[in-house]
């Protein structure tokens, strides 16, 4: 689904990211840890497609040049990214620029858009699913939600816009456990036979509730070390430093 | 399908008409008063609708006046001299010299020119729960729902008409808001006034449907000098939509209104405005110049005028719509969303005279820019030294997009009460480049990511506006915008 | 006026030494004054002070001709105790001393000019009347990489035996690269019903600091316009605070250019009024350059029939990108004859700014009073508490810990 090969990121002239190498499969759960500045959030926002990184390598997903494709146009074609810090939207409605997104891509998609009364089951099963507070959602995008809060919103989101491939960056950072717990849950729902997740983290904690089938250490901008969920459970114990 | 309408049209024009989309013009027969301003055009104008001799005399006595009057250039927008000579002070279909009793009567093509600007005059088709007077150039063609309203002793007609038939109350109130002498295009106005609607609520009714007049400017090388006077006597409600088209043409064209708002003790007007205007193409050639003077007196205690406006058209827009609030606990307000794009130019804002006790005013002003524009927010509270605990909060935010655009923030505070409070805040930011890409992230194009995020910083005001309207006026936001992203 | 103006001018050219060069760009500069006379309200930049009608009030025949032959006493029980400090002192125009005994030699340069400098003339007519009557500017110059020991006070000082005189002062301020200056601005006037017309240009090059505090605390019925330029270029620093207390009428005028990267400004106020007072603080902060910064903060509490006006105008070029601009006006008014005018004003044509300004007038918050009366204080120790800690957060954003001091004395607040 998503082939990353030698990928190479600078910005203002200093490399993030040092020949970067990643495959995923359908149906596949990622984890990808390290510590602060190794590149994580680069990795996810380069997928995403920010602007403002000087880039070589290759990415495709699903045969596809990733980089020939708008910000908007990865999130029609399934990439969706809960963000470390999801954005304050003063004005807008959550609602709104929820339904706004869902119809965006089902129109890419070729589906037809979904009307108030559809969006709105479909939104209320979904926060339901996730114990989301529904009166949250007819106030400001973020504005106002707690750390707490806004990662949850990020999860409703992914779940109610069903993407293939979701990148979760540090989205377990600020999380008390009973929070965690929930996202936990909604990642755990979402999983399918033909979608994946890419779970960037610097704590292990998460990777109890999601089992991840890989793990993979990113330091000083390339994964050093791959293999299998007992490499997060050492990572704990060890330390990144002492590794190897 | 335009070009039954005109045949004339250049390809570049049916270009230019998809981005605005009341652009065309209906080829109708005029009847005009002779070009130029002087005595006779003003008698020529009183005469076809049929004066009394009061109302001609208030013409000229504004005509002296005028005469004396310099034009204005303190504003921020400058325009090339305006040879009031060479324009033409009446314009009205000919059909309309003996205006039809019933809408069916009128010209097809008055119909159908409605029709295609969303406002249906007929009965069968016309909006729900909204009573329009369309004015067409320098006359009002129809006005709709009259009998119910009727009914409940609530006068909307045209002015005109008003003048013939209410004489005693529009002599008692025209020109007590905006006084005959008070500047150049307000005095002008009072000279050469057309046409324009009239509203008269009686004691204690509640307007039940929303009155609204639909201007549409036709001719070429016409100004509109429309006027418009609303009476809400004590304890009644009125809420008022204005909404302005104009075919494009490439010379500029004088669109000078007045409008004159008056409540009573307790009582209510809400005045919106959505402006459309065609704003010349995208060098800046044609479009109109919007330059309206608007003023509310809340004459009455406990009385309200509230003004909504969603300016997004002319090529110069240069208005103030104010309150007076006279009367002990009145409230004015100003909810304002001003976009300009292209070569657009805009000087708009509010005056706020507190003159009663414990008077309060709030003033909201979102200002975008965008293209090569610049626009301009300029205000005045006045807080008097009898208005005891008087208050006003203002808020005037200005979002740019690029750096060709300008935004200027202009308010004038004058406190000589000590027990008032007054608060001002401005900020000036752009979209943020997070925002959009979090937007994008989710799929939306970088259009309607800035539609959503501009509406998202208008909200405070689009939600003033009645329910159809606001729909609306959010469309209009975006289309606005259109081509303003790079 | 005109006729005595004339008269004065004539003889003023009479007894200068002036080279006819000299002369002849005086004329120009008086011309012009003589064209435009005193601004009145009809001025954008005078619409809430009138001073042409505040002149014509308060001076009777006001005359211009001063005689700089004359030597004035200066009256040291005016100095500022408990601050080490080097003096200039002016006595009614006229520098009567200079003091500069903490510093290194010739890293500090007074120099007295007597040619005026070919430069824009027309700023307005006051600055015109300014250049038509001073009969040299004076020129202080710090050197390359020099920080001055101890603040700089000049005192402005007017004798009793002066009325209805027009009195201007023209001082020119360069901070060459990496220097630093304080300077305190010190008026004392025992004269009455004069007109101070006063100049200050400053050139602050890259990496220099300065500061300087104007105070005017003496009671007094003289009518000052104070007008400052300012040019800055990159990565210096300006801070200005201004203590708007004495005179009958002040103006305090400060037009800043932002001309460097990374060059900042900041403007703080007090101005504390009655009786028939009337005080205005206008400000011109020009972002010309990327990355620069400008903050003002201007406070005023107004008591009996005084009044204050505030106009600060924030303007970013379209090549100013990243420009951070802020001010906040507030004011107190104590009695309900007071007036307080603003007009905050921004201009803005870069769109990666971040620019704002905000403005409040009241009374104080009589729930506050309440609650402070409960706790033991009466009812005018309650507002004076208040009204201090109004003005407080003015005098906080002073950096120099010991000019802080000296004006938290003037004002009666205890550490």
């Amino acid at each position: 689904m998503l082939k990353i090969k030698n990928l190479k990121a600078n910005i203002n002239k200093k490399l993030i990211l040092d020949g970067f190498n990643l495959e995923i499969k359908p149906g596949e759960i990622h984890a990808i840890m390290g510590p602060n500045g190794s590149g994580k959030s680069t990795l996810s926002n380069i997928l995403s497609g920010k602007k403002g990184y000087e880039i070589s390598g290759q990415i495709t997903f699903e045969n596809q040049n990733l980089f020939d494709l708008e910000v908007e146009e990865r999130a029609h074609k399934g990439i969706f990214l809960a963000f470390q810090y999801p954005l304050e939207i003063p004005g807008v409605n959550t609602n709104i620029f929820l339904k706004t997104s869902v119809n965006a891509i089902r129109k890419a998609k070729g589906e037809t858009e979904l009307d108030a009364i559809e969006f709105l089951k479909l939104v209320k099963k979904k926060a339901n699913e996730l114990k989301f507070d529904q009166e949250k959602l007819s106030r400001q995008l973020n504005v106002g939600f707690s750390g707490g809060e806004k990662k949850k919103n990020e999860i409703l989101q992914m779940s109610i816009l069903d993407p293939k491939l979701c990148i979760l960056d540090e989205t377990d950072s600020g999380l008390d456990i009973d929070a965690l717990k929930i996202v936990a849950n909604g990642v755990n729902a979402l999983r399918k036979k033909n979608n994946a997740f890419l779970i960037i983290t610097h704590y292990q904690r998460l990777l109890n509730y999601i089992k991840p089938d890989f793990v993979h250490v990113l330091m000083n901008g390339k994964l050093i070390k791959s293999g299998g969920p007992g490499l997060a459970l050492e990572l704990e114990k060890k330390g990144y430093e002492n590794l190897n | 399908m335009k070009e039954s309408y005109n045949k004339s049209l250049t390809e570049k024009e049916v270009e230019n008409l998809k981005n605005y989309k009341y652009g065309f013009s209906t080829d109708i027969e005029e009847v005009r008063a002779p070009k130029g301003l002087n005595e006779e055009v003003i008698k020529f104008i009183s005469k076809i609708k049929k004066e009394p001799e009061w109302m001609l005399n208030f013409r000229l006595k504004a005509f002296e006046r005028f005469k004396k009057l310099k034009e204005p250039n303190w504003q921020k927008p400058k325009y090339p001299k305006i040879n009031y000579q060479d324009l033409y002070y009446y314009s009205a279909p000919k059909s309309m010299k003996d205006k039809p009793k019933d809408i069916n009567d009128l010209d097809p093509k008055l119909l159908e020119t409605y029709k295609k600007l969303g406002i249906p005059l007929q009965e069968q088709k016309r909006l729900n729960g909204i009573a329009v007077d369309a004015v067409f150039d320098s006359v009002s063609v129809a006005t709709t729902f009259k009998e119910e309203l009727t009914k409940k002793g609530i006068i909307f007609c045209s002015i005109s008409e008003a003048i013939q038939k209410h004489p005693e109350l529009v002599k008692k109130y025209l020109g007590t808001v905006i006084p005959l002498t008070d500047h150049f295009f307000a005095t002008l106005n009072s000279a050469v006034f057309t046409d324009g609607s009239f509203v008269y609520i009686p004691e204690g009714i509640r307007c039940p449907m929303e009155l609204s007049t639909y201007f549409r400017i036709n001719a070429s090388d016409t100004g509109q000098f429309e006027r418009t006077l609303i009476i809400a006597d004590k304890g009644s409600y009125v809420s008022y939509l204005e909404g302005c088209t104009a075919p494009m043409r490439d010379e500029n064209q004088l669109h000078a209104a007045n409008v004159e708002l008056i409540a009573l003790d307790d009582a209510e007007i809400k005045y919106s405005t959505v402006q459309n205007w065609y704003p010349g193409d995208e060098n800046g050639k044609g479009g109109i110049y919007n330059f309206v003077t608007k003023r509310g007196l809340c004459k009455g205690n406990n009385s309200k005028i509230s003004w909504t406006q969603v300016e997004t058209g002319s090529a110069i827009t240069w208005k103030y719509p104010s309150c007076i609030l006279k009367g002990d606990n009145s409230i004015g307000e100003f909810y304002s969303i001003a976009i300009t794009n292209n070569y657009q130019k805009a000087d708009t804002g509010t005056k706020m005279i507190h003159l009663g006790k414990n008077t309060k005013s709030k003033i909201i002003s979102k200002g975008i820019s965008a293209g090569n524009s610049d626009m301009v927010y300029r205000g005045l509270v006045d807080v008097s030294s009898k208005a005891e605990n008087a208050k006003n909060y203002t808020q005037c935010d200005s979002l740019l997009m690029g750096n060709k655009c300008g935004a200027h923030t202009v308010p004038y505070i004058k406190n000589k009460n000590s027990d008032s409070n007054i608060a001002h805040e401005a900020t000036t930011s752009k979209i943020s480049e997070e925002q959009l890409h979090y937007c994008q992230q989710r799929g939306l194009n970088s259009e309607e990511a800035v539609g959503l995020i501009v509406n998202g910083f208008c909200k405070e005001v689009l939600q003033q506006l009645p329910m159809e309207f606001a729909v609306e006026a959010q469309k209009l936001v975006g289309i606005s915008l259109e081509g303003s992203v790079g | 006026m005109e006729q005595q103006l004339k008269v004065d001018f004539e003889n003023y050219v009479k007894t200068s030494k002036l080279s006819s060069k000299n002369i002849e760009l005086k004329r120009v500069n008086f011309n012009h004054f003589l064209e435009k006379g005193f601004p009145n309200k009809r001025d954008e930049n005078w619409k809430f002070s009138d001073l042409n009608h505040i002149i014509s009030k308060n001076i009777k025949k006001l005359s211009f001709y001063n005689d700089f032959l004359k030597s004035e006493q200066v009256d040291e029980s005016i100095f500022i105790n408990n601050l080490e400090h080097n003096k200039l002192v002016f006595v009614n125009g006229k520098l009567e001393k200079k003091e500069f005994n903490h510093e290194e030699n010739n890293k500090v340069e007074i120099i007295e000019d007597f040619n005026l400098l070919n430069e824009k003339i027309n700023i307005n007519s006051l600055t015109s009347l300014n250049n038509a009557f001073t009969d040299k500017h004076y020129n202080l110059v710090v050197k390359k990489n020099y920080t001055l020991k101890k603040p700089l006070v000049i005192y402005n000082i007017t004798n009793e035996d002066v009325t209805s005189k027009n009195l201007n002062l023209r001082f020119n301020i360069l901070l060459e690269e990496n220097s630093s200056l304080k300077i305190i601005d010190f008026l004392d006037d025992k004269s009455k019903n004069n007109f101070l017309n006063t100049y200050y240009k400053y050139e602050i090059k890259k990496n220099s600091i300065l500061k300087n505090y104007k105070i005017d605390r003496k009671f007094n019925s003289n009518i000052k316009y104070f007008y400052n330029n300012i040019n800055q270029e990159t990565n210096s620093l300006s801070e200005i605070f201004i203590l708007s207390l004495g005179s009958y009428f002040i103006k305090n005028e400060i037009n800043c250019s932002l001309n460097g990267k990374y060059a900042s400004a900041f403007i703080n106020g007090i101005i504390s009024l009655k009786n028939f007072q009337h005080h205005e603080i206008k400000t011109n902060i020009n972002h010309l350059a990327e990355s620069t910064k400008s903050y003002q903060l201007i406070k005023s509490v107004l008591d009996n029939e005084s009044k204050a006006v505030f106009q600060g105008k924030i303007f970013a070029d379209s090549k100013a990108q990243k420009t951070d601009g802020y001010q906040l006006s507030k004011a107190i008014l104590l009695s309900n004859n007071t007036e307080f005018n603003a007009k905050p004003e921004l201009e803005i044509y870069a769109d990666d700014v971040k620019c704002s300004h905000g403005s409040a007038s009241g009374n104080l918050n009589e729930n506050s009073i309440f609650y402070l009366m409960t706790r033991g204080l009466n009812y005018q120790e309650a507002k004076n508490l208040l009204i201090n800690g109004f003005l407080l957060d003015v005098i906080e954003k002073i950096t120099d810990s010991e000019i802080k001091k000296i004006i938290k004395n003037i004002m009666g607040f205890k550490e």
